[in-house]
């Protein structure tokens, strides 16, 4: 793509995101004590972070925006006495407990089949996740562009019902003050908004991080033990409804066992005669939870064997966050109101209760009216509200101005016509 | 000074002495001298600011602290609380069972966030715990170990060092005493020199390993991971342009951008911090750790990895140095 196409993607984006602010400025959400928070700003001429600005009133933070139209929008989780001194001047104050669940780090079905990488030396193009060396020449670098799709957003959305099931019933953190909202990517922010969390070090926050991801559990400390002597002795082990992280290894487990496969169970280390008794056992194991659980009834499997099982099971209960993010105090998140740089969409946000019936690529649809002609080099399917759209392969389009939009930011087509 | 305050000042001075001289660090009770078991523990924490030692002041407080947890353990559940709640904690009687035990107290885990951060057991960790509505449950030792930390961090906290203007020559004299005690103790542990080891790669733990193997090879390293590489190299002592050279495969290797975060990590730039790569466990909750080896297991912090296996390397070379020696005889 030629420099001159790129400016005119640039102004377009530029204009439309220009027109939304001018039109939907209260939609931008002000954060609690703005005057408190660091804010940051990527602008569409240059690529470079614009940090350390504050404002003291929404208003001002309001007009700044309509004047400057920034690509994209961040504020500090955290709090400061001076927040446009240097980093170390700041005085911080303390932070809000912050979690960030992204496709990027979670395994998926659709294996990311449409990203695509373009290895920086020789250009071959790829899709899916970038290999690590390139099969073309051994390079180890790639470019990367990646798209939210319905499967990735899914389990992003479970990810994030997961990691509000722990704060809620385990940390006791009541649902009023947890919020949530769609990142306006690939992803869901969970904002903790609670007295006690603010002045949490990055020690506590870590701790936090790990009782979340499951990181350190062992199933020794959840219920799995060695109980009796001599010929009395037995195993005993979590049950399905015990409580916090308890409960989860059992449901885990028996998850797991519900469909593993020998190769599964071979990568856990078991030995063959145990892998073929628990498939062979499998409907009576997992009837067994309803009494004393499935311990003592597969020959050969003692506890270590169980602690591996469980310990798996353990995984697939854990939430997948973005572990770097939590732990961070000085963090700058994307301010809720405002719109994606990479997608045009906006972060918004909603009730936790309704994360389930939330639908991430409706409501993030920042432009309702309007169309624009476009040329798509390269776009997979997509939906956005109601409507599906592609894929385009070398094809010129009309479209509605948030699909256009969308497709603009990706980098995946031209403004064709300039009239809009 | 009146003969009547003798025996608190001596016993004061007696309990710094035992927490500087024992290990692990414990002062003793004595019951029977309960008067001055109570009176000499202000003296004690004013003589420990006199001496203005940031050793012997932690070394006291965990003395002290150590103490305490003895007794503590002994009391019963209501004394317990009544302590627990005067230094602001939100903890309760709960008798629960779970599972096959049964829990004594219930605990706010903010509040016991705050105290497990110098325990490196796994039992410790958060995950590892019944965690319901916001507590974390705990039995009456455990609730005594944790007071403990608590106990420490205020002791550390009341000894001011600004007092030693204001005491009287005869116990200035006792602190300087103090001070004597401290330097031999001092004299017995020698502090390890990173920079007089020199940089040796075969003795990189597992981490540091794939990560510098990955910044060779020009491999993505994550912005944790960079970190992690940059500050345990500076630790043990490479130099900032050696760092620079072993980034320049990045494929986004920018040479200002690269100088200006290690200049950074250095503590040459910005607060002036000088960073130290993180422990362990902060490498697995990023996912950096490839798995322990058996020297793993027994260490937290990939430095102390590092120092350990220098120190085999040397000690086996020494031997063999002598082994070749003996035959050449």
């Amino acid at each position: 793509m030629n420099p001159k196409m790129k400016i005119d993607n640039q102004s377009f984006i530029r204009k439309k995101f220009s027109e939304f602010y001018n039109e939907n400025v209260d939609r931008i959400e002000i954060p609690k004590s703005i005057e408190s928070r660091e804010f940051g700003f990527t602008l569409f001429k240059e690529k470079i972070m614009v940090r350390h600005k504050s404002f003291m009133r929404a208003e001002d933070l309001k007009e700044f925006i309509k004047r400057a139209v920034p690509s994209n929008v961040y504020y500090s989780a955290a709090y400061y006495s001076l927040p446009e001194a240097k980093m170390e001047e700041k005085g911080w104050l303390g932070s809000d407990l912050f979690f960030d669940i992204d496709a990027d780090h979670i395994p998926t079905e659709c294996n990311k089949e449409h990203d695509v990488w373009t290895c920086r030396k020789c250009g071959l193009k790829g899709k899916g996740s970038a290999p690590s060396r390139c099969p073309n020449c051994g390079n180890e670098s790639f470019e990367e562009k990646t798209w939210p799709c319905e499967i990735c957003l899914e389990a992003a959305r479970v990810e994030t019902m997961k990691l509000i099931d722990m704060l809620t019933e385990d940390l006791g953190f009541s649902i009023k003050n947890i919020k949530c909202s769609f990142s306006g990517h690939r992803g869901y922010h969970i904002q903790v908004d609670n007295e006690d969390v603010l002045k949490l070090d990055s020690i506590a926050r870590k701790e936090i991080v790990d009782y979340v991801t499951g990181t350190g559990i062992d199933a020794v400390f959840h219920g799995l033990e060695e109980v009796g002597s001599g010929r009395a002795r037995m195993l005993v082990g979590p049950n399905l409804d015990d409580p916090g992280w308890r409960g989860r290894a059992a449901r885990g487990t028996y998850e797991f066992l519900l469909t593993a496969s020998a190769r599964d169970l071979k990568k856990l280390g078991l030995n063959r005669r145990v892998i073929e008794e628990l498939i062979a056992n499998r409907d009576m194991m997992l009837k067994s939870w309803k009494t004393s659980g499935p311990w003592n009834m597969i020959k050969g499997l003692g506890l270590e064997g169980w602690r591996k099982i469980i310990n798996h099971g353990i995984k697939l209960q854990s939430a997948k966050i973005d572990t770097v993010v939590t732990v961070d105090i000085h963090r700058l998140i994307r301010l809720p109101g405002t719109l994606h740089g990479k997608t045009g969409l906006l972060k918004i946000s909603f009730p936790t209760n309704e994360i389930e019936s939330f639908d991430p690529l409706k409501e993030s649809v920042a432009f309702r009216e309007g169309e624009a002609k476009i040329y798509v080099e390269e776009a997979p399917k997509f939906r956005l509200g109601e409507e599906v759209f592609g894929p385009f392969k070398n094809q010129t389009v009309n479209l509605p101005i948030s699909a256009a939009l969308f497709l603009l930011c990706k980098n995946a087509g031209r403004v064709v016509n300039q009239s809009v | 000074m009146e003969a009547d305050y003798k025996p608190i000042l001596e016993r004061a001075e007696k309990r710094i002495i035992e927490a500087l001289t024992s290990s692990p660090p414990v002062v003793s009770y004595n019951p029977h001298k309960y008067r001055e078991e109570i009176l000499s523990f202000p003296v004690a924490i004013v003589l420990v600011a006199a001496l203005a030692n940031e050793y012997v002041k932690r070394r006291y407080a965990l003395a002290e602290a150590r103490r305490a947890y003895e007794l503590l353990k002994m009391e019963n559940e209501e004394k317990i609380i009544e302590i627990a709640r005067k230094f602001g904690w939100r903890i309760r009687f709960s008798n629960e069972k779970i599972g096959l035990i049964k829990f004594d107290f219930a605990l706010n885990f903010i509040d016991y966030l705050r105290n497990i951060r110098a325990f490196h057991e796994k039992s410790w960790k958060l995950v590892n715990r019944p965690v319901l509505g916001g507590e974390v449950h705990l039995s009456k030792q455990e609730v005594a170990r944790l007071l403990q930390e608590e106990i420490q961090r205020y002791i550390e906290d009341k000894i001011d060092p600004k007092v030693r203007s204001m005491l009287p020559e005869e116990i200035l004299k006792r602190i300087d005493r103090l001070k004597q005690i401290y330097s031999e103790r001092m004299k017995e542990t020698p502090l390890e020199d990173f920079s007089s080891i020199g940089i040796i790669n075969e003795a990189f733990p597992p981490c540091i390993r794939q990560l510098y193997e990955a910044a060779q090879s020009g491999r993505h390293i994550s912005h944790v991971g960079r970190f992690t590489l940059t500050s345990f190299l500076l630790h043990i002592g490479m130099k900032p342009d050696m760092i620079i050279d072993l980034f320049r495969k990045s494929s986004d290797f920018n040479e200002r951008m690269t100088r200006y975060q290690i200049e950074h990590i250095a503590g040459e730039r910005g607060s002036g911090t000088r960073y130290t790569p993180p422990r362990c466990d902060t490498l697995q909750t990023h996912g950096l750790c490839p798995g322990m080896d058996n020297l793993c297991k027994r260490i937290k912090h990939p430095l102390t990895y590092y120092l350990r296996r220098v120190r085999r390397k040397r000690s086996m070379r020494r031997k063999k140095i002598d082994e070749s020696k003996n035959e050449n005889r």
